[in-house]
């Protein structure tokens, strides 16, 4: 981490603050602005839109920290978001539990079953590891469909009231925007702050050297299973806080493909970042986002193609833009700002 | 390098000549049909620097990797002052006070030379996965309080200049500093070191044995070594102990060692009888 050009930490406070310089706080106060004031500024799609990004975003930095941060590979991480979103759902619906119950308890399932294919990650690395953790998808689409109907409503899922807090629903777009905000927020600052602090870098340590962290103390199994943990318990929010956004909660909302994409958006933004992670976030949803809206138009122009074959194309396009970013810029577009931004501090005199 | 807690540590152990910190007794280690260490005993005395050396694939480092739990030894056993070690998980006898440096390079690149040296503090930290994640308070002060530490260790070698680079950018010497460090900031009482002075210059070489020097004298832990160059070996060991082909074929001081007939035969040549 370079500091910003005349910028030197006076202390060491100062040193691990995220934000330093006055024009650091005023991006971030106008981003803060604009992101509680969208519902007024941009009333309707943008909302929805602003919505899903943010339940994303939970999902995706908990993969960060799970694949990105301590180096496990993770293809389920879309599963532990519907173990999360069934838990929460099925503790709503059945028991009528507050969301501020039922949230964090769909976390802590989805870190728990999160959990047992960390356990696999002690003996399996790389892509046998891939490969177990999309067993995870199996299981979850399969126990969800046959665990019996009373539970999960097998195949017609669960159907769900809104998130109240005394006497106010969350029962509209503007009212469920601010609750994913908050938790977005949360998590957000959260991963933060287990990335500058001791489970971080134990994290990273085990990422970059499992033989080391050993040595100096750092017991790789815990760390390895803690980061799935703490990983699908991120998912297990997202999903929570996706049934209550939906009020519909069904296996097929799950998908792998869901998981891949996650992937997807780490490898564009950034691994190991949490700024990373909100980049790449932002920009493939945004993106697919504009498919939505640019594919029917295409659509209407060349009606000989037909619908299927334009979203098709415009998904492997997408799909391709992350394989261009595998090859040409790994470390994703949060390395590729700081560079140029390095390059602008120190201009006129590159080195 | 000042440090209060380690001495008065140390301060409280027995008598220096009494019981040998490190006792390896009798053993063997095998990787199929390779025999890497044959029987191997030795012991390790209060605050001495202790040099291990011999031909490459003499099983040098099997050794202190069977010291730090990474082998498991068919037969013999592993004792750390009275408490047997023998089948210890790394992490476990790391908590026992065993801090190692690597032959070859070891770090966790992805993290500055801060961040790695933090680590090395892993063990006595405290804050936990909700501690960090809430990042008030206590788990702040505790980051402060270690930053603080480390910044002692990174003015004793000298590297304050890179503190916030990351590891990947620097130098091979320079790296094998921050290697050392890191294991400094565990506050061991043994220090096991693998070859840190392979593939340095001349001038690299003699800050680190200074930098040995001065952590003995300063922590009074023992120091066990493998090196390759006889000079430096035969300057800074109080007793050495040479493998070749996994057995131990000699031990004693350094003058005992550079005229022993097997030692001769077996490694040295005529290079350090000059
Ligand atoms: N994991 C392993 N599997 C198989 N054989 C091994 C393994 N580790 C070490 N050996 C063998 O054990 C013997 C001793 O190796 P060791 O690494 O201890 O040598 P060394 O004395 O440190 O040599 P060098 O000076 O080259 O570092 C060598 O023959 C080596 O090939
Ligand atoms: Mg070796």
């Amino acid at each position: 981490m370079t500091l910003p050009g005349g910028v030197h930490a006076e202390t060491y406070a100062q040193d691990r603050a995220l934000i330093r310089t006055p024009w650091q706080w005023l991006w971030f106060a106008a981003f803060v602005a604009v992101l509680l004031l969208l519902p007024f500024l941009r009333p309707g799609g943008a909302v929805g839109i602003a919505t899903v990004i943010g339940i994303t975003l939970i999902a995706v930095l908990g993969l960060q920290l799970t694949s990105g941060c301590a180096g496990q590979i993770n293809m389920g991480q879309s599963a532990f978001m519907g173990v999360g979103a069934y838990a929460a759902g099925a503790l709503a619906v059945h028991l009528h539990w507050s969301f501020l119950m039922t949230i964090p308890i769909g976390g802590i399932s989805a870190a728990v079953f999160g959990a047992v294919f960390g356990l696999a990650a002690l003996r399996i690395k790389g892509f046998y590891l891939a490969l177990t953790t999309i067993a995870a998808q199996y299981i979850f689409t399969f126990a969800m469909l046959k665990l019996p109907k009373e539970w999960f409503g097998q195949s017609e899922g669960l159907r769900m009231d809104p998130a109240v807090l005394g006497s106010f629903a969350f029962d509209t777009d503007n009212r469920i925007y601010y609750l994913v905000l908050a938790f977005a927020a949360l998590m957000t600052y959260g991963a933060w702050g287990l990335m500058r602090s001791r489970t971080g870098r134990a994290f990273i340590a085990v990422r970059d050297n499992d033989n080391a962290a050993e040595v100096i103390g750092i017991n790789v199994f815990y760390y390895k299973t803690l980061a799935f943990f703490i990983g699908a318990f991120y998912a297990g929010v997202a999903g929570a806080l996706w049934a209550y956004y939906v009020r519909y909660v069904q296996a097929d909302q799950f998908t792998l493909w869901l998981s891949v994409w996650y992937v997807g958006m780490l490898i564009v933004g950034g691994m190991g970042s949490i700024l990373g992670a909100i980049v790449g976030t932002v920009v493939i949803r945004l993106l697919q986002e504009l498919i939505t809206v640019v594919g029917p138009q295409i659509t209407d122009l060349l009606p000989t193609l037909g619908g299927q074959f334009v979203f098709a194309a415009m998904n492997m396009l997408l799909g391709g833009l992350i394989i261009v970013f595998v090859i040409f810029e790994p470390r994703g577009l949060v390395h590729r700002w700081n560079i140029v931004k390095e390059s602008y501090r120190i201009w006129p005199f590159p080195h | 390098m000042p440090d209060v807690a380690a001495v008065s540590e140390s301060a409280a152990m027995p008598a220096r000549s009494a019981a040998p910190i490190i006792r390896v007794d009798g053993i063997t280690l095998r990787f199929g049909g390779v025999t890497a260490l044959a029987d191997v005993s030795f012991e390790i005395g209060a605050s001495e620097i202790h040099a291990i050396i011999g031909p490459n694939g003499a099983g040098k480092s099997c050794t202190l990797n069977c010291l730090n739990g990474f082998n498991l030894p068919q037969q013999g056993r592993l004792f750390l002052r009275e408490q047997e070690i023998t089948g210890f998980a790394p992490h476990r006898i790391a908590r026992l006070g065993v801090g190692r440096t690597f032959q070859g390079l070891q770090l966790f690149a992805g993290l500055s030379v801060v961040d790695n040296l933090l680590t090395g503090r892993h063990l006595h930290m405290k804050t936990g996965a909700l501690e960090g994640f809430i990042y008030r308070g206590w788990a702040h002060a505790e980051e402060l309080r270690e930053r603080r530490r480390v910044e002692e260790i990174i003015d004793f070698l000298e590297i304050k200049n890179i503190r916030h680079k990351l590891v990947g950018s620097l130098s091979y010497g320079l790296r094998k500093r921050v290697d050392l460090g890191r294991a400094l900031a565990m506050d061991p009482k043994v220090l096991l070191m693998d070859e840190p002075m392979a593939g340095m210059n001349l001038e690299e070489k003699e800050d680190i044995v200074r930098f040995v020097i001065d952590i003995r004298e300063a922590l009074d832990i023992p120091i066990v070594i493998v090196e390759h160059d006889m000079h430096v070996v035969m300057d800074i060991a109080d007793r050495i102990t040479v493998l070749d082909w996994g057995h131990v074929i000699a031990r004693g001081n350094p003058q005992a060692i550079k005229s022993d007939p097997t030692v001769i035969k077996a490694y040295l040549g005529a290079e350090v009888r000059r």
